[in-house]
């Protein structure tokens, strides 16, 4: 069974489609990342798994619940971090902590012993009797993540988590992220970063305007375009003249930006950047910078959300 | 326990902050003691149904409407806060549906305004004691003004807080809104002697009746145009609870 199963959900506001006929699949113990520029769907789509909007169109099913008949059984199973900021501005942070445990029925006792825990597992110890409202964004954002572990769930929705964390917390909340995982929990996350979702993540989701451009492991998605390297060149000035120069080079794909930088994209790299070389030089092109670098997933991003159809 | 009265526990805790209970105590005692007796020589009998009353214990049982619709209007204020601070859409994500959180605000502010009600009765009391009629036929009729006001003014507050996004409008909004029902209404001085235009304005303002009918219990005189006030006031609230329903059902995120 499918932990999350989504066909042809669809949802407009307008004449804008939000979200576009996207269908996808989690399985239990997954973390599965939803990757995509700002205004590609993501919240849209969480705001639909998580029964807060109905979809224009589509089915989806929660852990084997129908979500658009049954929400509330839903609700009762997964945890949500939404991107919106959520906190109780004249509660300390411990005392929140506390009330959102009440508000899910925990057992007082219980409540004790996560509220404590919680305070240990994300640093919260010098900001505990600080009212939220009196925390910085960063704070704030941990809170509210740490708070949705107050309560028990089978399935979890974060939506940009670690936006206004500092490199370190961000490192330390998706290695408690990977802890969770391990006890049986599924995540569903969406950043807009690359590099968290390749740490975290075990499948990704490449979303743009609403639709889904592909769907693949870390790996496979690295190993599809891994051969590739990309070289960039920088020219110690313009010539009009190097697009032409350099038309007669096979195996590459070459991007020419401003007439001084030179970007390339090739499977056989050494070769092409030898070619290249050469035939600057006997054209007396000065360079002034070069660099090889493995593709990354950041690249392997844009260059999906570029040539994605109707673009 | 039942989702409704976790999420009033939850509205409870966090609207019991040092600024609402001094809102709640202190002010409602400084009209009561200084501006009581301070008028006491300026009016000096007020005639109530078939009473008269010194000042100082009208002005009492007139606080007790007044902390009604206060509290009840800073309650009605839940709605707007969570929506702000994100609170309105982690609790209808989490294990709860629209009825509750609308039930549960109702019954927030409904304990609140009994609450702030009881308070008010109790510390004005050696104030207008002199005068009081309680009866087994007048308690519930307290009871019943509270509730009924409770209900309408937390529902005009939710009416208010679901049609207004910035917080400037909001704020202005509240504040003409409560100027206006405090001060051209019963709660301050009797309606008899007042110009008409503004005598009529009086009979415009749901707080007037509300006083009316907690005052009537009070001293015990329910005549026919206390009952009536009864009716417009439970038809007003009706009213207005419908039109709150029925925004906050469409509220979207
Ligand atoms: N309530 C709404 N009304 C109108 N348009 C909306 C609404 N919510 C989102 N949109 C539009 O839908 C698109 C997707 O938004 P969103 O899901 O927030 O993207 P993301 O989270 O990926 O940044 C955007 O173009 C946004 O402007
Ligand atoms: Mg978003």
């Amino acid at each position: 069974m499918s932990c999350i199963g989504v066909s042809h959900l669809s949802k407009s506001y307008g004449s804008t489609k939000a979200v576009d006929d996207i269908s996808l699949s989690v399985r239990p113990g997954q973390v599965f990342g939803f990757l995509g520029p700002n205004g590609a769907g993501k919240s849209t789509t969480i705001k639909m798994l998580t029964t807060l909007i109905p979809p224009s169109e589509g089915s989806l099913s929660i852990l084997g619940i129908d979500a658009v008949a049954d929400p509330l059984r839903v609700r009762h199973k997964i945890g949500v971090v939404l991107q919106q900021p959520s906190y109780e501005p004249t509660l300390s942070v411990e005392k929140s902590f506390d009330k959102y445990g009440m508000m899910w029925d925990v057992p007082k006792k219980e409540r004790k012993k996560r509220t404590e825990q919680l305070i240990l597992d994300f640093d919260l110890e010098h900001i505990r009797k600080k009212r939220n409202e009196d925390l910085s964004i960063g704070q704030r954002r941990r809170v509210q993540v740490a708070r949705e572990f107050m309560h028990d769930m089978d399935l979890l929705f974060l939506d940009e988590p670690t936006v206004g964390l500092d490199p370190g917390a961000r490192r330390k909340l998706l290695d408690y992220l990977k802890k969770k995982v391990e006890t049986g929990l599924t995540i569903f996350y969406t950043t807009h970063i690359l590099s968290e979702a390749e740490y975290l993540c075990d499948e990704i989701a490449i979303i743009d305007r609403g639709r889904i451009v592909t769907v693949d492991t870390p790996d496979a998605l690295k190993s599809r375009f891994g051969n590739k390297k990309t070289i960039r060149i920088r020219l110690q000035e313009k010539r009009q003249d190097v697009q032409g120069m350099l038309s007669g080079i096979s195996d590459c794909e070459i991007d020419f930006e401003g007439g001084t930088n030179i970007t390339i994209h090739s499977e056989q790299s050494e070769m092409v950047l030898l070619r290249v070389l050469e035939t600057l030089s006997n054209n007396s092109v000065d360079i002034e910078d070069l660099s090889a670098v493995p593709t990354n997933l950041e690249e392997i991003f844009l260059r999906m959300v570029r040539d994605a159809p109707d673009n | 326990m039942h989702p409704i009265i976790r999420l009033v526990n939850r509205n409870i805790t966090i609207s019991l902050n040092p600024g609402f209970l001094i809102w709640q105590i202190i002010f409602p005692l400084i009209y009561i003691f200084v501006a009581g007796f301070a008028y006491a020589p300026l009016i000096s009998n007020v005639p109530f149904g078939t009473k008269d009353l010194d000042y100082p214990a009208f002005l009492a049982s007139g606080m007790i409407g007044f902390n009604i619709m206060n509290s009840t209007l800073v309650s009605g204020i839940i709605i707007w806060n969570d929506r702000r601070h994100g609170m309105f859409e982690q609790i209808m994500s989490g294990p709860f549906t629209r009825s509750h959180y609308i039930l549960s605000n109702i019954c927030t502010i409904g304990v609140i305004g009994l609450a702030s009600a009881s308070l008010i009765a109790l510390v004005g009391y050696p104030v207008f004691f002199e005068s009081v009629e309680f009866s087994l036929a007048t308690i519930p009729i307290i009871v019943f003004g509270a509730i009924t006001g409770s209900i309408l003014f937390g529902s005009l507050a939710s009416i208010i807080s679901t049609r207004l996004r910035s917080s400037e409008g909001f704020n202005v909004v509240i504040n003409t809104v409560f100027l206006f029902f405090a001060f051209v209404s019963t709660a301050f001085y009797p309606a008899q002697g007042v110009p008409e235009p503004l005598r009529t304005a009086f009979f415009l303002n749901p707080l007037t009746y509300l006083v009316d009918v907690i005052r009537a219990g009070i001293f015990g005189s329910i005549t026919e145009f206390v009952i009536l006030e009864m009716l417009v006031l439970a038809g007003m609230a009706a009213i207005l609870f419908v039109i709150a329903s029925k925004l906050l059902t469409r509220l979207d995120f």
